[in-house]
């Protein structure tokens, strides 16, 4: 059985390609190859060169490593329907350069490889948010700071943790409701914290996020967290 | 009893002896090792200025996308092969006073704005590391930048766009090897 509309993308680009060559090259190649990565998790995302293509293509996917020279198949990722691939496990350490690449195959016939640009997860990932849970004790506030997981062959053997490939801080801000005004009530590398000096009968929320020095990033903010002081 | 006393005595020579042995071995070994270690060193704090960690990524980046071949490589693991990490920071110094001089200031008018403030930063390193040297054999370290100068000749003006794709993974090899 043939896929439908991948035979009708393919016949349409195979009628424009006599007369001209170029739009049939342009719509056949995929798109946007290239990783998302978050927290450390590598995912390669592509589109399809022209929508006519996108029913009932199928996609192969290859990477390695900047410097080696065989392509390496993904296996869950061959002959794969969806847009995108986890290479998160074959992109584990955050300071090599990877490549990934892919392949389309609509009615027995079958694209160029698309490649991504050369991806460095320690530069390229996107960190955060923190989650954070708070306590209240008497008329302090306690808060704790969880920083996202990182993929699981990074906290074997010792605790690593995203301190091990950046010197970060955790901030925590505190928002008084009654006078609308947010402070910085912490910087440092501590995830457990206590904030004193709080004024009785009012509310506070508490947000935090995660500061890159090296780099001059932040992370988006966790999620505001509030409590009141009796 | 004397026979005793002078069994006492002498150990406690023989004591004294090794220990002043062990001094003189480890001030021998220390006063080696510190001429070619404490020259060869760069101050974190030359990594960690955003700005220029960004721009020097950032010219990398644009650098890589000009570059095809994804086969070869060379700051890699190659590169350190058989090399001490003490030697690291020396055979560092070679590739980067080697990207200056025959890469970035062949190619000064392109991938700009970076360039312009990558170059200065990398030429400060340079300095500093003027008087790293190593005593004795360093041939097996020559051996390895010379081949990386090789590939570089080789691919000729593509080899070039090469080594500015890789300024990233130099910046990262002379922190983790120098300071």
């Amino acid at each position: 059985m043939m896929p439908k509309h991948c035979f009708l993308g393919l016949l349409l680009m195979f009628l424009t390609s006599t007369t001209e060559m170029q739009p049939a090259h342009v719509s056949l190649k995929l798109q946007k190859v290239q990783f998302q990565s978050r927290n450390f998790h590598n995912i390669l995302h592509w589109q399809p060169g022209s929508s006519l293509t996108s029913n009932g293509s199928i996609y192969f996917v290859q990477y390695k490593m900047y410097g080696q020279r065989q392509w390496k198949d993904k296996i869950d990722c061959w002959g794969t329907t969806a847009l995108f691939c986890d290479l998160t496990n074959e992109t584990l350490d955050p300071y090599q350069p990877y490549y990934g690449r892919v392949m389309m195959s609509c009615a027995g016939s079958h694209s160029a490889w698309t490649m991504t640009p050369r991806f460095t997860p320690w530069w390229e990932t996107k960190l955060g948010p923190l989650a954070v849970t708070i306590t209240r004790v008497n008329a302090s506030l306690r808060a704790l700071l969880r920083p996202p997981e990182l993929p699981n062959r990074y906290q074997i053997g010792k605790n690593t943790s995203m301190e091990n490939y950046y010197d970060l801080v955790y901030r925590v801000f505190i928002i008084n409701n009654l006078l609308e005004k947010e402070q910085k009530a912490y910087e440092g590398t501590q995830r457990a914290i206590e904030i004193e000096g709080l004024t009785p009968h009012s509310r506070y929320c508490v947000v935090a996020d995660m500061y890159l020095p090296m780099l001059d990033r932040r992370s988006p903010r966790s999620q505001e967290r509030c409590v009141r002081i009796p | 009893m004397a026979v005793l006393q002078k069994s006492m005595s002498f150990s406690l020579m023989g004591t004294w002896a090794a220990s002043c042995l062990l001094l003189i071995a480890l001030w021998a070994q220390e006063a080696d090792a510190l001429p070619i270690n404490s020259q060869c060193k760069l101050e974190a704090s030359n990594f960690q200025q955003p700005y220029i960690v960004n721009r020097t990524f950032m010219l990398a980046k644009e650098a890589s996308l000009a570059d095809n071949n994804t086969d070869v490589r060379l700051i890699g693991e190659k590169l350190f092969r058989g090399v001490n990490a003490k030697d690291q920071c020396y055979l560092m110094k070679q590739v980067l006073n080697f990207t200056l001089e025959d890469v970035l200031l062949p190619q000064s008018d392109r991938f700009q704005p970076y360039m312009q403030e990558v170059v200065p930063f990398m030429t400060k390193l340079s300095n500093q590391l003027s008087p790293c040297h190593i005593s004795g054999d360093d041939q097996h370290i020559q051996k390895n930048v010379r081949r990386l100068k090789e590939t570089v000749k080789k691919l000729g003006e593509s080899g070039e766009i090469k080594a500015i794709g890789e300024l990233d993974l130099l910046f990262m090899s002379l922190r983790n090897a120098c300071v």
